[in-house]
């Protein structure tokens, strides 16, 4: 497989004015598609049962549109990686990602979809360390697992990201990134960093996000499309 | 006394079957229900017949790297009153290196034989001859190491990413799957690929169906896509740090899994949790019991096709979970017991809100009853399908809920008693039909079973310490075995300390592994539909099964 | 319709006009029985469903369309191009097309045609055909297999379909809607041909491939059946003809069984439209309490059950008009 040097995930500018622009097209298009993240129906370990936990009865993420579970990558909008992702999975997750739709959104979901989370240790066989190693990755949702509200909370600032036009999702099957540390490039976009054995660094990114809200207050701020 | 005229047969048999220069009175130790002896490797074969046609089940194989030999350890248990056998022989290593070792194979007398020796050539190296398919079964079949070896010193950074490009490399390659010759030649027959992403495979399983039009002629699950090398991070860690694990193997049961762990340190350490330790360690894990059913019920049911049962049963879920959040702090992969004690103890609003949930609940197991149980399309999709005979649970060492539903009572919680469950009074629900719907019946009777048990000592906790003293932070020289009654089976954890921080060894017996083993005489003649209902039944989670 | 005294025009016209128009209404209330869908199943499941895009997530499927038009649309390496194009233009047409026979009062019907809903029936076979050529030409297993379902469903279910309804031409004497209707100013036809209507809607429900009759998309089975391969609009044609055969078979079922138009104080399109919309919500109800069957039950269920209650149920009502005329 060629390893792409430049791909364009890593432009975390908006696209290079076309010969037509159509600005208010692409925001009420960037409403749409914020309010109506379908996710992938796709769990790998742990944190997919506080996943199915986020769709069921309590958290009920319908309620903001991004309840509708697809089973099938070609419906998908958003694939919440949410588990331990082991090397033998790769090819699978790679697979599913390359068959969804463009513009096409990722979650972390936990630490070890972020960073290895607890079964990363020198000399590990197993695991792959963070799913941004290979596939490009908006929201980064600490825990382990994170509860159903951090995962609400991680999706909702996915939708902020797309309603401001911060990123366009990803237009093309994204390979392999050549960043330093194995990151790509535009992870300031992510609200956090959950690096279990290293203390945060500022330097990095963003502060780590504010810890979930309690059920009880379970729900945010509507984003209401009518602006 | 049936079971020591049993136990002394086998004893006697060994005497008499192989010779004294071979076998003898030092080969062998009985130690309360666990029998332990040393055979020469040729007789294996024979050692496994003889257990075999005894009515033992093969609850696991494993192997121990010490430096010169692998040691190969198998585990037989009995249905009812626990019997457990711990049988070994020695694989010595090839000076050559490859194979690394060989011993003989027993897939032709026990089943379930045939993935626990896969996994020891996985893990070890260990070529079982006679053995009819013997590849990977955890790792990807192109891997090169065997991990669980300590001439195994791990990879280096960033290897990770690697081998990742090399796997997805051989992925692209081999776009079209290769079929055996034979299947290419049956026009009307195909495969199909089920999983690793399927809604219906609970995690990342995945079944390859091998389909004459919708009937499904042979099935064979391929797991492996959620290892995460737990025994061998095991044995790098020391034994406190080893909690989480225990949190993550089935993260849906925790619990028991650290009841197991729990269990296994005491018993090694000789330590006694105080009273009020076990009171609060059966509470949370039948608690815990039930809202794992509860998951299992709402999921199985939304494989059917029911929708609305599943908000329901996570409705439910969730109050459960409320409660053991109280106590333990997580809603999921629960990390709570300590060895001779608890993390923390138990808050005092737990009580009242149990008391409240428990008729609350018992409403709910009605409305499932009504809306459910006698739906008369569940009845028709459940009834008569995927039959577990009696003969193949015990060829597969099929145990927990599954079991129970082909009518054998056997639950460690009264068989192999541990903790305050001997007095307690409860019921072990079984069905003698073996069939999907007796799986069902037996895991919702099992609910109404643990809130029986959780009514029974919710008065009861007595005051005292959460906590025994301060335990020493290595374990004696030694192996030990301990076993409980999680979720989906009997858990059993096998240790060889050598006396260090870290354990040598800890080999994991989980429940799931054979059961699902157990699918692969249960698929054929299905329909689709029924795959998912049959795999639905038997309750797995694949973390659990991959490790 | 007279608007310009000019023969051709006017036709032309019309049929601009009523076009529009069914578009128009189609997308309309696809869009709202998606969200009553998704509002109704949240209800029965303790969930609020759709709730901050607008109003009680008014806007949610509004949403959910422009995002689906958006989208890249994929086409399998391995499909066959063309027919995989045309699939769900064939799934989505023909059900478009059958509204213009549903009578929404005496006069209010674009054509009223002498064959009647022989005519819708015909043409949502039409759109099984686009079922079947979509699985075959993603050439995806699961979507082969959903297809292959869907066409086995639609072949078992349309007999007891059409049987159900003959003991009503048989009493009304035409197969015209409108004469059906007009039948039924006195009684519906709900009261003296009770089982043709269960009979009725169990067929509907499986024409529409709704659950517990939606073995050709089952999720839990076949990933997403049919539709597997599809992406973006070509999956919401599907999305919207499926929504659209649940309003039409409805819609026909209500003028059939349930006096169409007739109704005191309220207008005649009002009426039709209440009785449908509580067909829909009867067939929602419906597929968020049951399970699914399985397929070789399902057969079973068409050509051991309804057929031949179907069959009894003509028998018994002709019976009644020869000896009886008046009683039906």
């Amino acid at each position: 497989m060629e390893i792409d040097k430049n791909p364009d995930y890593l432009n975390t500018q908006s696209p290079a004015p076309g010969l037509v622009n159509l600005f208010r097209v692409e925001d009420v298009l960037n409403l749409a598609r914020a309010n109506s993240l379908w996710p992938l129906t796709f769990g790998l370990a742990c944190c997919a049962i506080e996943l199915m936990a986020g769709g069921a009865a309590r958290f009920d993420m319908d309620r903001f549109g991004f309840g509708v579970f697809r089973p099938s990558p070609r419906q998908a909008d958003l694939m919440i990686v949410a588990g331990t992702i082991s090397r033998k999975m790769v090819p699978c997750i790679k697979t599913l990602y390359d068959q969804m739709p463009s513009p096409k959104y990722v979650i972390a979901l936990g630490g070890c979809a972020t960073a290895g989370g607890p079964f990363k240790y020198p000399g590990q066989y197993a695991i792959l360390e963070g799913i941004d190693k290979i596939i490009p990755v908006n929201v980064y949702v600490p825990g382990c697992p994170p509860r159903p509200e951090a995962l609400i909370a991680g999706i909702m600032e996915l939708q902020k990201q797309i309603k401001e036009g911060k990123t366009q999702g990803v237009m093309s099957p994204a390979s392999v990134q050549d960043s330093q540390d194995g990151r790509p490039a535009d992870y300031k976009n992510a609200i956090s960093r959950a690096d279990f054995r290293k203390p945060f660094d500022p330097a990095q990114g963003k502060p780590p996000a504010p810890p979930a809200p309690p059920a009880a207050a379970a729900t945010p701020a509507a984003p209401t499309p009518s602006a | 006394m049936v079971s020591t005229l049993v136990k002394t047969n086998i004893k006697d048999w060994l005497l008499e079957t192989i010779k004294p220069e071979e076998f003898s009175e030092k080969n062998l130790k009985v130690a309360g229900i666990l029998f332990e002896a040393l055979v020469p490797q040729n007789k294996i074969a024979e050692v496994a017949r003889e257990y075999f046609s005894q009515g033992y089940f093969l609850e696991s194989i494993t192997a121990v790297d010490f430096s010169e030999c692998l040691e190969i350890v198998y585990h037989f248990n009995q249905w009812g009153p626990a019997k457990r056998s711990c049988i070994k022989i020695l694989a010595p290593k090839n000076a050559s290196g490859a194979p690394i070792a060989t011993a003989p194979s027993i897939t032709s007398i026990y089943k379930a034989a045939d993935w626990f020796e896969r996994e020891i050539f996985d893990m070890f190296g260990v070529v079982f001859q006679g053995h009819p398919h013997l590849k990977r079964i955890l790792l990807p079949e192109s891997s090169t190491i065997h991990p669980l070896l300590k001439s195994f010193k791990g990879e280096p950074k960033g290897s990770d990413v690697e081998q990742c490009l090399k796997l997805l490399k051989e992925d692209a390659e081999t776009f079209e799957i290769t079929y055996p010759q034979s299947i290419k030649q049956q026009n009307n027959h195909y495969y199909l690929n089920m999983g690793p992403q399927h809604p219906s495979t609970h995690g990342v399983l995945r079944l390859l169906l091998h389909l004459d039009g919708e009937r499904v002629l042979d099935a064979e699950p391929v797991i492996g896509y959620s290892h995460r090398h737990h025994e061998k991070m095991m044995e790098i860690q020391n034994y406190l740090a080893c909690w989480p694990n225990f949190g993550r193997l089935d993260y849906v049961g925790a619990m028991s899994y650290n009841f197991g762990y729990a269990l296994l340190i005491e018993k090694a350490m000789g330590v006694v949790p105080p009273p009020r330790v076990e009171y609060i360690r059966v509470l949370t894990t039948e608690l815990n019991r039930i809202a794992s059913h509860l998951l299992w019920m709402g999921t199985f049911l939304l494989d059917l096709g029911g929708f609305t049962p599943f908000f329901y049963c996570f409705d439910d879920r969730e109050k459960v979970l409320d409660i053991l959040e109280a106590a333990t702090g997580e809603r999921l992969t629960y990390d709570y017991f300590r060895f001779g004690g608890v993390d923390h103890d138990i808050p005092q609003e737990m009580v009242p809100a149990i008391k409240k949930f428990i008729p609350a609940f018992k409403e709910r197991l009605r409305d499932y009853d009504k809306l459910v149980t006698k739906n008369v399309i569940f009845e028709h999709r459940t009834k008569g399908l995927g039959l577990l005979s009696k003969e193949n649970a015990l060829a597969y060492g099929v145990t927990g809920p599954a079991l129970r539903g082909s009518g054998i009572a056997m639950d460690l919680r009264r068989d192999e008693p541990y903790s305050i469950y001997p007095e307690l009074d409860f019921n072990i629900p079984t069905r003698t039909d073996g069939d999907v719907y007796s799986r069902y019946v037996v895991r919702v009777k099992e609910m109404e079973e643990s809130l029986k048990i959780i009514a029974q000592i919710i008065d009861k906790i007595p005051a005292g310490d959460f906590k025994s003293g301060k335990l020493p932070k290595n374990v004696p020289k030694g192996e030990y075995y301990s076993s409980v009654e999680s979720t989906r089976g009997s858990f059993g954890i096998y240790l060889v300390s050598d006396g260090t921080l870290n354990p040598y060894r800890i080999r994991l017996r989980t429940p799931s592994f054979s059961n699902l083993n157990a699918i692969i005489d249960m698929l054929p003649g299905c329909l689709i539909s029924d795959v998912i209902a049959v795999l639905g039944s038997t309750d797995i989670v694949l973390p659990e099964i991959d490790r | 319709m007279t608007l310009t005294g000019n023969f051709i025009l006017d036709q032309t016209l019309t049929i601009i006009l009523y076009g529009t128009i069914v578009v128009l209404f189609v997308s309309v209330n696809a869009l709202f029985l998606v969200w009553a869908e998704r509002k109704i199943s949240a209800r029965i499941q303790l969930r609020q469903g759709p709730l901050h895009v607008g109003f009680q997530g008014a806007l949610q499927t509004i949403a959910d369309a422009i995002k689906l038009i958006s989208k890249e649309l994929i086409w399998p390496r391995e499909s066959d191009k063309f027919v995989f194009w045309l699939a769900p233009i064939l799934v989505f047409a023909p059900v478009l097309s059958a509204f213009i026979i549903i009578p929404l009062s005496q006069h209010f019907v674009i054509r009223d045609l002498n064959v009647g809903f022989l005519f819708v029936f015909s043409l949502t076979n039409i759109s099984f055909i686009g079922i079947f050529i979509a699985g075959w030409s993603s050439n995806s297993k699961y979507a082969l297999l959903g297809s292959m379902r869907a066409v086995a469903q639609n072949i078992s279910y349309e007999i007891p379909l059409l049987l159900s309804t003959m003991g009503i031409v048989m009493a009304a004497g035409s197969l015209r809607l409108t004469d059906i209707v007009a039948y039924q100013n006195k009684y519906w036809f709900i009261c003296t041909q009770f089982p043709a209507f269960l009979i009725f809607i169990t067929a509907a429900l499986a024409e529409a491939n709704r659950a517990p009759f939606d073995i050709p998309e089952a999720e839990s089975e076949l990933v997403a059946g049919f539709h597997t391969e599809y992406s973006g609009m070509r999956f919401a044609l599907f999305f919207l003809g499926e929504y659209t055969a649940i309003f039409i078979s409805s819609a026909i079922g209500a003028s059939l069984f349930l006096g169409g138009w007739h109704g005191p104080f309220l207008p005649g399109p009002v009426w039709l439209l209440l009785k449908t919309y509580l067909l829909v919500f009867i067939v929602m109800w419906i597929r968020w309490t049951f399970p699914r069957l399985r397929s070789d039950q399902l057969m079973a269920l068409a050509w051991k059950v309804l057929i031949p209650f179907a069959m009894f149920n003509i028998l018994v009502t002709a019976i009644l008009i020869y000896y009886q005329k008046f009683f039906i």
